[in-house]
């Protein structure tokens, strides 16, 4: 089963904080900037959605033709996004888990995080994509 | 909410949907309007916009009601068919280029910021073409069968009065096979109204025929449907009028001719006159009488509860529906056609409660009949008449959406259909502020013909911008979209516009992806327009894309190189970002009063030059005071705070200095004596893909007058354009301009990918004046010339003293180029890299001064006094080793040492020296390597000029030498009383050759001081048999020390010790040559700084003895050349004559180890013999500690050598911190340790041990360490404890005798070595 996805983390004033790009489809030369458009684009929906609901998990919140985005906003605005033109509820769920992996490490990093830079752990990578790799 | 009527979709409606009239004329009739510039339908078109007809209208309910504005759309009978597609689309087209082409103009602009975009207006920024496209798009579904408001409700017949047989031509017109389809295949009621038009022409004359023609027409057609139309009145064709109603036609001729020339005022107010007696007299009522009729039929046929079971039951009861839907299934006398005629002229005559109604009910007929065209068309039409009642929004989105819907589901057929619904849909929304809805719709009506779909996507874009919040994120997204799509069909200029737009959002976004596909694209686009200089600003945007793949990089350097290329023109680009240029590695290097000898030295802090010029130099604030007393006019103030170079040529030279504290390296360039500044700038390649850079030079202004402005007017070389981005230049020639007041150096460097490379650069100023160094210039590739300013904030840099204020830091490229001053050159000769401890040399220093003034005044200061010191000058002709050797006539001039001249070490060099031009001055030094370890000597010499005229009184010269002292001879002295004679002393000397290879013989051992004599207890044979030490030998030798009673009485005891000399005992058994002196220079010297090196362990008073240990050292026999010998010294100060332990120990067990530590520590037994020489029992304890203090002394050294430390400092001192207060010890001769024995052990026996020892006798302690890797240790870190247990003799007799007391260990090496 052919699928792709994008998975980022915003921090907020929409800086990408996090970048990967998972799934078993061969890579496209055009998929990233592609992928960061939709997701950019649907920052907008986000903002509207996060206040209105008190849900922090939002599913198919936008799409573009077949990607799908889906969006999970901590409570300090941190935002994961997926992209992907299938929606695999598991692998939200493991996003769920991965989120608060993201608030530990970050609060792991605290002393040397930088609000607004990139997480360039290599662990927190291969996490990252082992997991894609399992739900994907 | 404002009338539906007065919104846009409202007034769009009012102009589409309205009644059409079917147009048929003979060639006369159009020959006759030609003379006018205008076709028919264009004479007539403006007299059929009724603002105000005011006509009563009475439609179903007897209510009637005025109708205000009315307009009738006007079509020959060629054109009331379905138009051709491909002839719209190259309609459609033609707008889309034509409006590109227009707003060319802008392109070259900036793109707008975002926040006055959403400011302004909506007419402001949304292209005002859209409607036009709109229109166009929507017209080219116009004349479907399955709506009926296209259907013309009228036909007017015109015949011109000169046609033969009008009244023939009025019926032929009408009866030929030229009528529309719709009209012929009964798609709609061929008989409709007519009306007849005799269209005379006055130019013609013959009015009264005319009018007789009128009368027969009247007779056939019946009087009221005809009518005369009298045109062109006017007799020349000038006629002006003051609102030309054809204005419109304008654009699109091209000739001049005045529309309507010909028409007189008369002749518009006849034309006035006809159309609206055709509109008001003929049309609606008609169609009023059309609307009751029907009404009346629908009404009976379909209305009411028994005609809806009839309906239904009929419906059901029908069979499939035919294959082909839209064949002619509803002709015009179907019921279906009628309630669709009935609600399209309710529509158009704006009953629009009766009209859906209508629709409402065919609408559900459709349905079930499954025609699908119709019902999306009836849906639609719903949902306009719900938006025009203004009522039920709901229902009205969900008609649009269903006709939208239902025509997307026809396929190709409806997909037309569909567009023209979705933009109604879409502007429906709109007008009720629904924005966000509007693009979605929008968004949905891009299909697959890309250049509607791009349309159609910046038009959502632009919903997206209004909608609130605004939506920027989808506006930029959505923009991107649509010029993706506008550049599919070769629209470049807006896919260019549209990018720009996005721009906007996009500017400064984190997102790198986005960032660099808008850059990149925008670029090339901008490329294929010729718009070259756009291009490149773009594409210079996105080439440090170290994030991108390796593909992607060598992409966007292709096509940039590419449109570099096509340019054909070097262009210099500010801010290229390729390479990288980092700023906080940029250095800047110069000279000014301080002169740097090497480039180690430059590097060095300068707070460490600055402890050791401290007593030297005058002082900064004095010395800006005399400056600006002896010299006011040369320095004007503010020149106090700009840096200051060292520049000129040769009869001119000239030197700055500077107040700043970069950390600043300093690299020779000397050029007859201009002193070059360097900057150190560190590029780095951040892509994946090796670049070649080439020309790297500094960009200066030199400005040679002393002015306020910096703006340098004729000095200038560079034109400083700092707000032009981008300019085309040639190079050579700027480059060689420079040349005559500066020189640059060009650097080439090819950087691999992800290096990062430090490149110096130098500038040598020629000619006194202001020099700036304003930015570094570079080619890339050799094609791109990028330019680089350096800003001073930009550049970081430390304050190095407190004293400076901030703002003088504030410009540290801002250079004063003055008249050159000698500069000395110094070197030391012959300093060896690596030395043995103890190695006593003879080494030259050597000064130069190149420049024709000579200097005075010479300090000179070294920063380890223990190492280097300066000789006399005498020294320099006499022979070495051999001066150190004692005279035959030795004379006793110089044993005092200055004391005080070697406490604070700074040599006056005599006052008479002067150092002139190239003639260099030659002075001695003598080196000592005191201590192992490495060393880092500074070396700093002081000097004033000669000619007091000069801008800079002082200069001084820094050199710097590392070396590393490597540990030789291991010497350590044991004095006890002897027991036997008063002031008689027996000393034990052990030595142990701690080198690997190096053998040495011992030559000499000396003792300090004239109050000593010294002698060997043995014949030198039996002290060194072997003459030489060879490397890990040890030897001990014992002697014997007399102190002398009186001064007078020496020559007694000379001779009655053994052998000859008072204080030196020969210890070869090479008599060739003489004993070294002792109290000359440079051995009383040396001993006078280590005396003071080591003077803080002994605080205690009591008779001390100092010794001096003089070898040699051994060249090996296989070396070819003989190597001269080497002396080396050992100064063991302060020992102690009378020992206070009472005890004595010796630590034995294996020397090597081998061991496998891959399978488990080492384990090292040894036995500790202890012995007891006193006459009491005596209690021990053996602590051993594991921390080492050793270690940390090694460490601290290094530390020390790497600049860590401030100044420049005692090593030794560190080394003692361990052995504080309570150290009583015998051993002053500390050893420090090579620092290949820093690996750590332990002890791992029992860390205290306490025994007692009886008098006199001996006791073994065992003793474990654990080693953890291999090396060499020191097994010192262990402590004696001894106490006297029981003290019989109650008064002390002697003062150095006391009760207890703390040793510290003997060291002990042991090696263990990895077993293979």
């Amino acid at each position: 089963m052919a699928s792709t996805a994008c998975f980022m983390i915003v921090s907020k004033n929409d800086i990408p904080i996090y970048e990967a790009e998972v799934g078993t489809v061969p890579k496209k030369e055009d998929a990233a900037h592609q992928h960061q458009f939709i997701l950019h684009a649907a920052l907008d929906i986000v903002q509207d959605m996060a206040w209105t609901t008190s849900a922090m998990f939002l599913k198919a919140i936008d799409r573009f033709n077949d990607l799908v985005v889906s969006v999970y906003v901590t409570a300090g605005h941190i935002l994961s996004f997926v992209s992907t033109d299938l929606m695999l509820s598991l692998f939200f769920l493991r996003i769920y888990t991965y989120e608060k992996r993201v608030n530990i490490l970050q609060t792991l990093l605290n002393p040397l995080y930088l609000p607004g830079s990139r997480i360039t752990s290599s662990h927190f990578d291969t996490k990252v994509r082992a997991l894609a790799r399992k739900y994907l | 909410m404002v009338d539906p009527a007065n919104t846009k979709l409202g007034r769009m409606l009012l102009d589409e949907i309205t009644p059409a009239v079917m147009v048929l004329r003979t060639p006369l009739v159009e020959e006759s309007c030609r003379k006018n510039g205008l076709s028919l339908i264009e004479m007539l078109t403006p007299f059929c916009n009724f603002i105000n007809i005011d006509v009563p209208v009475r439609t179903a309910n007897d209510q009637p009601y005025r109708l205000r504005k009315f307009k009738l759309r006007l079509f020959y009978s060629a054109e009331i068919r379905q138009p051709n597609i491909e002839v719209a689309k190259e309609r459609l087209k033609q707008v889309i280029t034509h409006a590109g082409d227009k707003d060319i103009t802008d392109l070259c602009s900036d793109a707008p910021e975002i926040e006055s975009l959403i400011a302004t207006s909506e007419q402001d920024f949304v292209p005002s073409w859209f409607p036009v496209f709109n229109k166009e798009l929507i017209d080219a579904v116009s004349f479907s069968e399955h709506e009926a408001f296209d259907h013309p409700v009228a036909c007017l017949v015109a015949v011109s009065s000169r046609d033969k047989d009008p009244i023939d031509k009025f019926v032929d017109l009408f009866n030929t096979n030229q009528l529309p389809s719709l009209l012929n295949d009964g798609a709609m009621d061929p008989k409709i109204l007519k009306y007849f038009l005799l269209v005379h022409d006055n130019q013609d004359g013959m009015l009264e025929k005319a009018t007789g023609i009128l009368t027969e027409m009247r007779n056939t057609f019946g009087a009221n449907d005809c009518r005369l139309l009298c045109i062109n009145s006017s007799t020349d064709d000038t006629e002006e009028h003051q609102e030309n109603p054809w204005a419109y036609y304008k654009n699109n001729a091209s000739n001049d001719q005045q529309f309507g020339c010909l028409l007189s005022v008369d002749d518009i107010e006849e034309l006035r006159n006809t159309m609206q007696d055709f509109s008001s007299k003929h049309i609606i009522p008609q169609m009023e009488l059309k609307i009751r009729l029907l009404n009346q039929q629908v009404s009976a046929t379909r209305k009411g509860f028994r005609n809806q079971i009839k309906n239904l039951w009929w419906r059901k009861g029908k069979e499939d529906p035919p294959e082909n839907p839209n064949s002619q299934v509803y002709t015009f006398s179907s019921t279906e056609y009628q309630i669709r005629v009935l609600g399209d002229y309710a529509f158009m005559l704006r009953d629009y409660e009766l009209a859906l109604s209508n629709y409402r009910l065919i609408s559900t007929d459709y349905k079930l009949d499954k025609a699908w065209k119709h019902y999306a068309g009836v849906q639609e039409m719903m949902g306009l008449a719900y938006f025009m009642l203004d009522q039920s929004r709901k229902d009205a989105e969900y008609c649009m959406e269903n006709a939208f819907i239902t025509y997307s589901k026809l396929g190709s057929a409806g997909r037309r259909n569909a567009t023209r619904c979705g933009i109604w849909w879409a502007e429906m929304l709109k007008a009720r502020d629904q924005y966000k809805d509007a693009a979605g719709v929008y968004f949905r009506i891009s299909g697959e013909e890309p250049l509607h779909s791009a349309v159609m996507l910046e038009q959502a874009s632009y919903c997206y911008l209004l909608s609130t919040p605004n939506m920027l994120r989808k506006y930029g997204f959505h923009l991107v979209l649509s010029g993706d799509l506008y550049k599919e069909c070769d629209q470049i200029k807006h896919a260019i516009r549209t990018y720009r737009s996005a721009l906007s959002v996009f500017k400064g976004t984190t997102w790198s992806h986005i960032r660099d596909h808008v850059h990149f694209h925008i670029g090339k686009w901008y490329a294929l327009l010729g718009m070259f200089d756009e291009a490149i600003k773009h594409v210079l945007e996105v080439l440090a894309c170290g994030h991108q793949s390796e593909a992607t990089q060598e992409l966007f350097m292709r096509d940039f190189f590419r449109i570099i290329k096509e340019t054909g023109k070097t262009f210099e680009v500010l801010r290229l970002q390729l390479p990288i240029i980092n700023f906080p590695l940029t250095k800047v290097v110069f000279e000014d009063h301080r002169t740097y000898a090497s480039p180690a030295a430059a590097s060095i802090r300068e707070n460490v030059w600055q402890s050791l010029e401290e007593d030297m130099v005058p002082s900064l604030s004095a010395v800006k005071t005399n400056w600006l007393e002896s010299q006011p006019k040369v320095l004007p103030k503010k020149y106090k705070e700009s840096n200051v170079c060292v520049s000129g040529v040769s009869p001119m030279r000239s030197m700055s200095w500077a107040f700043i504290g970069v950390r600043s390296r300093v690299v020779e360039l000397r050029r007859e004596g201009a002193e070059a500044i360097k900057v150190g700038v560190s590029f780095k390649n951040p892509l994946q893909i090796p670049l070649s850079v080439s020309n790297i030079s500094l960009i200066c202004e030199h400005s040679v007058e002393f002015e306020e402005t910096e703006s340098d007017a004729n000095g200038s070389l560079i034109d400083n354009q700092n707000d032009k981005e981008l300019r085309t230049v040639s190079i050579s020639g700027d480059f060689s301009l420079e040349t005559s007041l500066f020189t640059l150096s060009e650097v080439g460097i090819s950087m691999r990918r992800g290096e990062t490379i430090l490149v110096q650069l130098t500038v040598t100023p020629k000619i006194e004046g202001i020099l700036r160094i304003v930015g570094v210039r570079w080619k890339l590739s050799g094609s791109v010339v990028g330019i680089c300013k350096f800003n001073s904030d930009i550049i970081r840099k430390r304050v190095a003293k407190g004293k400076r204020k901030p703002k003088q830091v504030k410009d540290n490229l801002h250079f004063l180029v003055i008249k050159s001053l000698p500069r000395l050159e110094g070197v030391i000769h012959d300093l060896p890299k690596t030395v043995y401890a103890g190695d006593l040399r003879r080494l030259t220093l050597e000064l130069r001064n190149p420049s024709k003034i000579s200097v005075k005044n010479l300090k000179m200061r070294v920063s380890h006094p223990r190492f280097l010191n300066l000789a006399d000058q005498e020294v320099m002709d006499s022979e070495f080793p051999t001066c150190l050797r004692k005279q035959a006539n030795s004379s006793k001039s110089c044993t005092e040492v200055d004391v005080a001249r070697a406490a604070n070490s700074i040599f006056m060099f005599p006052e008479t020296t002067t150092i002139s031009w190239e003639k260099p001055l030659m002075w001695p030094l003598w080196f000592r390597a005191a201590a192992a370890g490495s060393i880092s000597l500074y070396i700093t010499i002081y000097y004033e000029m000669e000619d007091g005229s000069m801008v800079i009184t002082y200069r001084t010269l820094r050199m710097h030498y590392n070396l590393e002292v490597l540990p030789s001879l291991e010497v350590s002295f044991q004095t006890s009383p002897c027991p036997s004679r008063l002031q008689e002393f027996l000393v034990r000397m052990d030595v142990i050759n701690r080198t690997s290879a190096e053998t040495f013989q011992v030559h000499q051992l000396s003792c300090v001081g004239d109050q000593w004599d010294l002698a060997l207890l043995q014949p030198v044979e039996s002290v060194c048999p072997l003459e030489f030490l060879m490397a890990g030998q040890a030897l001990s030798c014992f002697f014997k020390l007399k102190k002398r009673k009186t001064q007078g009485s020496a020559e007694d005891n000379i001779s009655s010790l053994a052998t000859s000399g008072r204080a030196d005992v020969r210890l070869g058994d090479d008599d060739s040559r003489g004993l070294f002196d002792t109290t000359i220079s440079p051995l009383l010297l040396f001993h006078h700084h280590e005396k003071v090196h080591q003077e803080r362990l002994e605080k205690e008073h009591g008779s001390t003895v100092d010794f001096i240990l003089l070898s040699e050292s051994r060249s090996d026999s296989d070396a070819g050349l003989p190597r001269t010998k080497e002396v080396f010294s050992y100064h063991a100060c302060h020992c102690r004559i009378a020992s206070t332990s009472p005890i004595w120990w010796l630590i034995n067990g294996p020397r090597s180890v081998r061991h496998d530590f891959s399978a488990s520590f080492c384990e090292i037994n040894l036995t500790m013999t202890l012995h007891n020489s006193s006459e009491v029992a005596v209690s021990v304890r053996v602590n051993t500690l594991d921390s080492t203090p050793l270690v940390s002394l090694v460490s601290s050294t290094a530390s020390s050598v790497s600049g860590n430390e401030l100044g420049w400092h005692d090593i030794s001192n560190l080394s003692d911190l361990k052995v504080t207060s309570d150290v009583m010890g015998t051993r002053t001769g500390r050893v420090t340790l090579p620092p290949e024995s820093v690996s750590p052990f332990i002890w791992s026996g029992s860390s205290s041990t306490r025994l007692n020892l009886d008098p006199l006798s001996s006791a073994e302690v065992p003793l474990q360490i654990c080693v953890f890797s291999p090396g060499t240790f020191d097994l010192s870190n262990y402590t004696l404890q001894w106490n006297i247990v029981s003290s019989n003799d109650g008064g002390e007799e002697n003062g150095s005798r006391v009760s207890s007391g703390t040793c510290q260990g003997h060291s002990y090496h042991i090696t263990v070595l990895q077993k293979e």
